[in-house]
């Protein structure tokens, strides 16, 4: 073995180590986000079961960080490890170092999801864990943001820019939002309400620029080389660029609804939504005629099916998020269920399925190796979907009259709660389908990697090579 | 565009989110001070004590801030004061001393600013945690057991018990975790006024 295909071959166990780990989370996660709901549809169980660590209070922060920190976080590190060095056509050095970030990324979830149940929340938005856990994802995420950066060498004269831009963004947010973050919330730099800034920040970092960013990668990475088209507009895709890096850190503020933060932060955060929306739009713009008259390859290819919805969630998500702005309709929805469509929107659409996908397409391309079963590629697909679309049609209608019931100082709180049953109930029936999905998900994905069946599912197809310097990488793959 | 060009680019947009927002927030709303009340000669916001801050990362432990958040509205938009919640709306100002400064975004339960104006009496806020529906049956709130201990009770009943009925000779005493939570509700109280939020 040369000392090159040892290198791909710890780099890609990296990715495999990410991946793997980050559906187990997922799974816990999605359980737990199920039980969590029924407790709330049934509150009888609290009582029949009240132990500290399986409280309506922990389980819902707990089930939260293991989907985006688990699932999503530790999902997209895994895909860039493999797309890195097929962007830039450098290989990867010192793979086994990879190696321990993966593991030291999984171990920080475990710890700070360990933490969460057993000691509790922080409370504080988008970082419930300890200062160790911090410590642990920051050198994890140095060692694994070193390798992914690979993607950023050689020329950016030729090949695909949008991707490269977004990972650059990508890759300095998460560091700079958390680094800042903890140093102001966990040493008493900041006093009172300049703490929920802080958090309101920190939360518009990890999710509009360093999760949605990483997404914009694989879409804009893939989505061409699985269509063999070419973005159309590269002017338009780099002022959405702009728009987002500027714009991103600013959209929580918007959820601070007349809360204890200045006035005009509140108004910077809704005109910031409205216009990292436009920017949004224009990468719809940009990904819309990739997919025009491709129906077929749509059917045919669950990684661009898979895709499609990603980026359909993607659209659909900032829409809703732009419209929960709206002044009127903040006031009537805020700390209402509405927040959780967001997520479901965002997190299980948007961000899932484009890893998802992602994991889709380039799993078996770079293993060589195929799925071993097809029925379970369109259950795990239509699962996930209808799955998404119940809980965050639910969520949203649950939100709304939620909202309406509390303008109403004459209906009471347990009315109130009444009025949720009925949609906590498809809610759940929604999530549950969601999980049976990614079951399918976890033992195509098992089994393929320990190619426990023989292939049966056609790999996915790229119509064009997914690599700017195919001989380069040809040598690491070989 | 050339590498070092969006990199320069992409580091100034993220500074600016940190800088237009974290610093000009603390120039604006982390300089302020507590206002004196003459007649008391006590500060308002006032200082909580070291147990209610214990309290309040018990408070955040807990996950309370899953279902009750901590800022009340209005009166424009809102029916938190009419619901009871509070005298005024929530400001920057009364969020000085808590550390760590919450706000929820979630309301399955009332919002809590004002709980301890509300609920004045510590037993009553323990029966609550201890078990909610002893004290309002209809409620949806998680009972808090792990937060007290059954101990054997000896020839007299602990000042600090619940008033349960003992089962197998054993009383329920609230633990530390339980007793600061509860001094921590009592110190979230909104009943004074600041220039910026008079009382209605």
């Amino acid at each position: 073995m040369t000392s090159s295909s040892a290198t791909h071959s710890k780099a890609s166990s990296a990715s495999l180590v990410l991946l793997g780990g980050s559906i187990i989370w997922s799974l816990l996660a999605g359980g737990l986000q199920i039980i969590s709901t029924i407790k709330l549809l049934i509150p009888l169980l609290s009582r029949l079961l009240p132990i500290s660590f399986f409280s309506y209070g922990r389980l819902v922060p707990a089930s939260t960080f293991l989907l985006t920190y688990g699932w999503i976080g530790a999902g997209l590190l895994g895909v860039l490890l493999i797309l890195a060095p097929r962007i830039s056509g450098i290989p990867f050095r010192h793979g086994r170092f990879l190696i321990v970030g993966a593991l030291l990324w999984h171990l920080a979830v475990l710890i700070g999801f360990t933490q969460i149940l057993w000691q509790g929340s922080t409370g504080l938005l988008s970082l419930p864990y300890s200062r160790s856990v911090t410590a642990v994802f920051f050198v994890s995420f140095l060692i694994l943001g070193i390798g992914i950066s690979r993607g950023l060498g050689g020329t950016w004269k030729s090949g695909p820019l949008l991707p490269r831009l977004y990972l650059l963004g990508a890759l300095l947010a998460f560091p700079l939002g958390l680094g800042t973050a903890e140093t102001i919330l966990r040493h008493s730099l900041a006093p009172g309400s300049v703490q929920i800034i802080t958090q309101l920040v920190w939360h518009s970092f990890f999710n509009h620029l360093w999760l949605t960013p990483l997404a914009l990668v694989l879409l804009f990475q893939l989505m061409p080389s699985l269509t063999g088209r070419a973005v159309s507009s590269l002017p338009l895709g780099l002022l959405a660029w702009i728009a987002t890096f500027t714009l991103g850190g600013w959209l929580s503020n918007s959820l601070a609804s007349d809360g204890p933060v200045p006035a005009w932060m509140q108004s910077a955060g809704v005109i910031a939504t409205i216009l990292f929306f436009v920017a949004v739009l224009g990468n719809g713009v940009l990904l819309r005629p990739l997919l025009e008259g491709k129906m077929d390859e749509i059917r045919r290819n669950v990684a661009l099916r898979f895709l499609s919805v990603g980026a359909w969630a993607y659209v659909s998500a900032y829409a809703w998020l732009t419209f929960l702005s709206f002044p009127g309709v903040r006031q009537t929805t805020a700390f209402t269920m509405v927040s959780s469509a967001t997520q479901t929107l965002l997190c299980f659409g948007f961000l899932g399925c484009v890893l998802t996908g992602s994991i889709y397409a380039l799993l078996p391309a770079s293993r060589n190796v195929g799925w071993p079963s097809h029925p379970a590629l369109t259950w795990h697909f239509w699962c996930t979907t209808i799955g998404l679309a119940i809980t965050a049609s639910s969520y949203a209608l649950a939100g709304i009259f939620q909202g309406l019931a509390w303008s109403d100082p004459g209906v009471p709180l347990s009315t109130i709660s009444s009025y949720l049953r009925p949609f906590l109930c498809t809610a759940i029936v929604g999530q549950g389908l969601w999980l049976i999905g990614q079951i399918a998900f976890s033992a195509l994905f098992f089994s393929t990697v320990l190619k426990l069946f023989p292939t049966t599912a056609p790999l996915a197809v790229f119509p064009i090579s997914i690599v700017d310097h195919p001989d380069a990488v040809q040598e690491i793959y070989s | 565009m050339k590498s070092n060009r969006a990199l320069i680019l992409v580091f100034l947009a993220l500074l600016f989110a940190w800088i237009g927002q974290v610093a000009i927030g603390y120039v604006q709303v982390g300089r302020l001070e507590p206002i004196l009340n003459e007649e008391t000669n006590y500060t308002e916001p006032p200082v909580p004590s070291g147990f209610a801050q214990t309290g309040a990362r018990v408070f955040a432990s807990e996950g309370c801030i899953e279902c009750h958040s901590l800022s009340v509205r209005g009166p424009i938009g809102s029916s938190d004061l009419t619901r009871g919640w509070g005298q005024r709306r929530s400001v920057p100002r009364d969020y000085l001393f808590r550390e760590p400064a919450l706000v929820g975004f979630s309301r399955i339960g009332p919002d809590l600013s004002n709980i301890g104006e509300r609920i004045k009496d510590p037993a009553e806020l323990m029966m609550h945690l201890y078990d909610p529906r002893k004290r309002k049956p209809a409620s949806t709130c998680p009972p808090h057991p792990w937060l007290f201990e059954k101990r054997i009770a000896g020839p007299k009943t602990e000042n600090d018990a619940l008033p349960l009925p003992q089962i197998n000779w054993k009383q329920t005493i609230p633990s530390y975790s339980a007793k600061s939570l509860v001094a921590y509700l009592q110190s979230l109280n909104l009943s004074y006024a600041l220039p910026e939020a008079p009382l209605k």
